[in-house]
């Protein structure tokens, strides 16, 4: 006993999340098994979302015991890099931070972690995808761990109605990693006497993820697939045959699209989407990848939310499941929907025919707009969506539509110009539709990028006007700055860096 | 009413000889000042030692029938002064507070205290906010302790010495008529072990016996001229009386073998950090067996001449090994050797860094540094410290990317929160606006997405660090505080200050109705409750009563209306300090009253109404502005279900709890229309399944055209 080595275990979680509990429970349940325990932390702002750290150490079979002969184990108060047995993470990206710590070693650590993602704030306010890669953290973990235990198990919480600390207690019994029986963890559960019926269905949800067969590297099934949303009586008239004359890779991309546009208009304005798609499959059909994203941009931008579609969307049937599944609405509830709109000047008078809202929309105050909050759910507030959504048949009359439609024109023609010259260049000009999206404030902004990319890139690069500058890489270096942030500053630096190496090139011919 | 609640640790406090105590360092300390005979307890909150007053509020039973007094001060400054009690009488009472900033704002009574010295014993228990989980400056209580003459414990970090530590501190600063300083690392405090308890002793003097005032003696006034005399004592008698008992009582511990050529001098606190690497030199085990001379310092000041002289004497070498900087022990002991004209080579800083918390990889790298210095081989040590490194690389190859930080942020639906989003907003109406930050939760609008604020100077003190600000800009200046920051300091230093100086300023008080951050704690503004301390003093009234003009109310969650308000105090022509009082109760002590009385209605088959907010994605374009200007750990991201769009689309994940800030935006930034409220009504009314059946109704009628027939033309994708 004197030799006994101690089992080290360390737990990273979020504040909020029970570590704390957890790490009571372990401590508990170790020293009833008649082991030596100790343990500390480091709360981080508990409650408060940052990083803690639970660390513990269990001394086998070394009981507590005071008397003047015991000699108790020294606790190392800190988990020292490759030193820990047992790594325990809530979440994904703190497990790899653990690991980049050097607290997961392929020696020594199991490592058990929740796939789960709680996303940073920089990756969730980035103005596209700032997502860290996940497959790439997973990786870094199957090549350090000596063994992975890893699943979603904020799901697995979910599903028990339970808490994530105490599905991963029932994770690190079923582990078998501890010198602790799963009695013992059940009583530490109870004498802990926090939510004890709650705690218990979380560790056995848990536990069964280990003992049950076919358990070890589970993965929980993704959000549910597209819901393809088309008028019904247009519906008939797509076939296979219709999507013949267009390479396969864009298939499904036209599909959705052909769905999407007849019931955002009808089929004729389908087939003129697919009629544009078309001159451009007879010149560069072989280049499927490019056809499929130029169908998809073009289908977006010919599918802008104008409030006609707004107040459509938010009348399906769809919705209803949907909205009863997300907020958790039980057997007998009733849930009240109430829709925070607040149209702009611009999407209001864009209603109007081309002349009257242009004449309008010089004359009213440029902040002018109309917050209101619609239960949709109430026939009043139904209705006024249902007038709305009625304006369809109208659309093609009104200002919106026209601003859009000069838009896409012009779009298509800056592709069809740049293809000519590069076809490299044509793909990337494609792609500055992107920025082209969302409401109001948003919607501006990336108008106003946009046309900044036109005009300073695209256009003088079709003139020639940027001599020996790499037109496709200029384009993409423009289009990624202005991704960069709201105030259009990267985006403003590139474009000036873009001429700037025209200008010493030229000076150096 | 604090965030936790204590009944299993109240329990624990109780326990008696014969029994053993499990839990937490900083409650085996609080249970070591009862089984000290404590007459009084007070102190500010703080992190790592909040517990330990938060513990005692909670068990006012036992503190009657032992007859402590316990105050809960309204700031560091006022416990430090609270133990003028032990000046003239025999009472033994003990303070806490985080340090190094608690230990700062009581410097001045702190000096006062020791100059005359104390009858009874002293105990100031600092929380050492120092390394990883830190929230303060980095700097050392060390100083104080030196300038002022107080005495510094640093016990080792296992709870049988730790509550030895404290019954002994009490005891020394009897003996040498000295307070006592015991400090905790952040870890020590959170230590998770157990003792031999002993039965609680009640004071001889306390509530419950009252003592008779002490007679006038000028020679206890830190007053001229006996403040001379004072100062002599200090170093005649009382430094001399404290040796003595710290040798006597052997306080610092002797490890090891008693010969050999290099030996380790180390602080308490820091041993166990110490042995692991040892251990792993070979020249220790897990049980603290140590192979080579080993001087604990339990007491870091004072040093003992003769015990850090004896220790060294025949020695080629020792290695201190002392956290932070500056190097007061390596600098007391190169002068204890050179008197004692000793040749002991001596190292310490030089193989260890003189910042930073001294972790096993640190300690690790300072100890291989010594021992091969001296040829003692430790390949386990030098493989190890070699393995950490190529890992580190290893692991950065493979990912390819930095990871994004985790700072802490506002909890969800913060009421705080919606306060920065208007000031985001207003920014870009008025341009970049010096924003004065200060300590407490809405520090955290210095992190993402709202990256505000230009200063930060302590606890309550952002309006004072305005105000030069004020007199140089063209923009006013706005200063944030909480209402924990205004009862502890800002009323005082900045308010009066302001208002005195008539500074044309703009001042937001966060009035959440607690002390947050530190869990939560009552503070004078706070709700009387019968389990509370609070006494519901008015902000407002009290600010008027200050001779403050212009002061505005606003309801947090109603961000157009604080935008609206932000914009008048910044743009008003009235001159002099703008008071704002951003009202709006912590979500997390809202959520803890409220949920349990939902559920009771919910079960009793009452309607209740849960509101939560959602992001309709159809309508969701994936920009995320919403994100940027709210930062709520409830709304974040979800992959995009629309197969013609790629990036992730806002989402509402479940822990929402229906603050509305969401919808106040999207408003008040008129961003998009994709947010929804959505009430769910358990138990509805006859007339709300009436009114939901004619929607349901009507919305099949001509909006359901959910087809899916479309699908049959997408090949499988």
């Amino acid at each position: 006993m004197r030799q006994s080595r101690p089992i080290k275990l360390l737990l990273a979680a979020l504040g909020g999340e029970g570590g704390h509990v957890l790490a009571a429970w372990l401590h508990d349940a170790a020293i009833a098994s008649g082991h030596y325990a100790q343990g500390t932390f480091i709360p981080g702002v508990a409650q408060r979302t940052g990083a803690t750290t639970y660390y513990l150490e269990i001394v086998p079979g070394a009981a507590v015991r005071h008397t003047a002969a015991q000699r108790r184990p020294v606790l190392a108060l800190n988990a020292a890099p490759g030193e820990v047995d047992v790594m325990v993470a809530s979440e994904l990206l703190e497990a790899t931070r653990a690991i980049q710590a050097g607290f997961v070693t392929p020696e020594r650590t199991t490592l058990i972690a929740s796939c789960a993602r709680v996303f940073t704030v920089d990756e969730k306010s980035a103005m596209t995808d700032g997502r860290v890669d996940p497959a790439g953290l997973r990786e870094v973990a199957r090549s350090f761990a000596h063994r992975l235990i890893i699943a979603d198990y904020t799901a697995v919480a979910a599903e028990a109605k339970s808490l994530p600390n105490a599905v991963l207690l029932g994770v690190l019994a079923g582990a078998g990693v501890l010198p602790i029986g799963f009695d013992d963890y059940r009583n530490a559960i109870r004498r802990q006497g926090k939510s004890v019926d709650v705690n218990l269905r979380g560790f056995e949800a848990g536990l069964a993820t280990v003992t049950a067969p076919a358990a070890g590297e589970t993965s929980r099934p993704g959000p549910a697939g597209p819901e393809l949303v088309a008028g019904g009586s247009q519906a008939g008239l797509w076939t296979e045959a219709a999507l013949t004359p267009f390479p396969a890779e864009a298939h499904a991309v036209l599909a959705s699209a052909v769905a999407r546009l007849s019931d955002y208009q009808d089929a004729a304005y389908a087939r003129l989407y697919l009629a544009r798609v078309g001159t451009f499959v007879s010149r560069c059909g072989s280049d499927g990848a490019f056809i499929r994203e130029l169908a998809r941009y073009l289908a977006l931008r010919m599918s802008v939310e104008d409030v006609i579609r707004v107040a459509q969307l938010k009348l399906r049937a769809v919705r209803l499941d949907r909205l009863r599944r997300e907020s958790r609405a039980g057997v007998g509830d009733i849930i009240e929907v109430t829709e925070y709109l607040k149209p702009g000047a611009e999407e209001v008078l864009g209603l109007l025919p081309p002349r009257l809202g242009r004449w309008l929309l010089a004359r009213v105050r440029p902040d002018l707009s109309w917050p209101m909050k619609v239960r949709s759910t109430r026939p009043s507030g139904y209705l006024r969506l249902w007038a709305l959504a009625a304006l369809k048949r109208w659309r093609p009359r009104t200002l919106k539509f026209a601003e859009e439609e000069a838009w896409v024109r012009r779009w298509l023609d800056l592709v069809d110009r740049a293809y000519a010259v590069d076809p490299l260049a044509a793909r990337e000009v494609v792609a500055t539709a992107a920025l082209v999206r969302g409401y109001a404030e948003t919607y501006k902004r990336g108008q106003a990028n946009w046309t900044r990319i036109a005009t300073a890139v695209i256009e003088p690069a079709l003139a020639g006007r940027l001599a020996g500058v790499a037109f496709a890489d200029a384009v993409l270096q423009a289009r990624l700055a202005a991704s960069k942030d709201p105030e259009g500053q990267a985006l403003a630096r590139t474009i000036e860096a873009i001429h700037a190496g025209a200008a010493s090139r030229l000076a150096a011919q | 009413m604090a965030e936790v609640s204590f009944q299993r640790e109240i329990a624990s406090l109780r326990l008696r000889d014969g029994d053993t105590f499990y839990g937490e360092g900083i409650l085996a300390v609080t249970k070591a000042l009862l089984q000290s005979g404590v007459a009084y307890v007070g102190g500010y909150q703080g992190a790592p030692v909040s517990h330990l007053l938060d513990v005692l509020v909670q068990s006012e039973d036992l503190l009657g029938e032992l007859g402590i007094h316990l105050e809960t001060c309204t700031n560091e400054a006022a416990a430090a002064a609270m133990l003028g009690a032990s000046i003239n009488y025999p009472l033994r009472g003990a303070v806490t507070w985080k340090s190094i900033v608690g230990t700062n704002v009581a410097a001045d009574a702190l000096s006062n205290l020791a100059s005359p010295g104390v009858l009874g014993g002293a105990l100031i228990v600092v929380g050492e906010d120092y390394g990883e989980g830190a929230s303060v400056i980095q700097e050392r209580t060390h100083a104080m302790a030196l300038k002022s003459s107080l005495w510094l414990v640093d016990p080792r970090p296992d709870l049988p010495v730790l509550v030895r530590a404290v019954e002994e501190s009490f005891a020394l600063s009897e003996a040498s008529n000295t307070p006592v300083i015991l400090e905790l690392r952040i870890r020590a405090c959170h230590v998770y072990g157990s003792f031999p308890a002993k039965t609680n002793v009640a004071a001889a003097y306390s509530t419950r016996h009252r003592l008779a005032p002490a007679a006038f003696k000028y020679e206890r006034l830190s007053h001229p001229p006996v403040t001379f005399q004072q100062e002599a004592d200090k170093v005649a008698r009382r430094l001399p009386a404290a040796n003595k008992f710290i040798v006597e009582r052997q306080l610092n511990e002797r490890m090891g073998p008693s010969q050999g050529d290099v030996g380790i001098i180390v602080q308490g606190g820091l041993f166990n950090v110490l042995n692991g690497r040892l251990e792993l030199a070979g020249l220790s085990d897990v049980y603290g067996s140590v192979s080579l001379p080993l001087l604990v310092l339990n007491v870091v000041h004072p040093l003992v001449p003769e015990e850090i002289a004896g220790f060294c004497a025949g020695k080629k070498a020792v290695l201190i090994v002392e956290e932070g900087g500056p190097d007061f022990i390596e600098q007391a002991i190169g002068q204890i050797l050179r008197k004692a004209d000793l040749v002991t080579r001596l190292h310490g800083k030089d193989v260890l860094p003189m910042a930073g918390e001294y972790t096993p990889a640190v300690v690790g790298r300072g100890l291989a540094a010594f021992l091969r210095r001296y040829a003692l081989a430790a390949p386990a040590l030098e493989h190890w410290l070699g393995a950490i490194d190529a890992r580190r690389t290893e692991v950065d190859r493979l990912l390819g990317v930095a990871l994004p930080a985790r700072p802490p942020t506002f909890c969800t639906g913060c009421p705080e929160r919606p306060v920065f989003s208007a000031m985001k907003l207003l920014k870009r109406e008025l341009g970049p606006v010096h924003v004065a930050a200060d300590i407490g939760c809405h520090a955290f609008a210095t992190f993402a997405p709202f990256s505000q604020g230009n200063s930060i100077l302590g606890y309550g003190m952002s309006l004072a660090s305005a105000a030069a600000v004020s007199g140089t800009q063209l923009e006013r200046p706005i200063s944030v505080m909480g209402d924990g920051g205004f009862w502890h300091n800002g009323l005082l230093t900045g308010v009066a200050g302001a208002v005195f100086n008539n500074d044309d300023t703009v001042l937001v008080v966060m009035n959440n109705g607690y002390s947050s951050a530190t869990g939560q704690q009552d503070i004078l503004s706070s709700k009387e409750e019968k389990d509370g301390r609070g006494k519901g003093l008015d902000i407002e009234a009290t600010l008027k009563s200050m001779g403050v003009r212009w002061i505005k109310r606003v309801h947090t969650y109603g961000v157009k209306s604080v935008v609206g308000t932000l914009r008048e105090a910044m743009r008003t022509g009235q001159k002099g300090l703008k008071v704002i009082i951003a009202d709006g109760e912590c979500q997390l002590a809202r959520q803890r009253r409220l949920r349990p009385e939902w559920a009771r209605l919910a079960g009793a088959g009452k309607r209740v109404v849960r509101t939560r907010f959602w992001v309709d994605p159809e309508v969701c374009t994936g920009d995320h502005s919403c994100i940027r200007l709210s930062g709520c750990p409830s709304l974040t991201v979800k992959p995009n279900e629309d197969p013609l769009r790629t990036d992730p689309v806002a989402h509402v994940n479940n822990d929402c709890v229906g603050c509305g800030l969401c919808g106040e935006i999207a408003h008040a930034a008129q961003l998009c229309p994709s947010f929804a409220q959505i009430d769910i009504i358990q138990n509805p009314t006859w007339w709300d399944r009436l009114r939901w059946r004619t929607f349901a109704a009507l919305l099949r009628r001509s909006g359901g055209r959910a087809s899916r027939q479309p699908t049959a033309v997408v090949p499988a994708a």
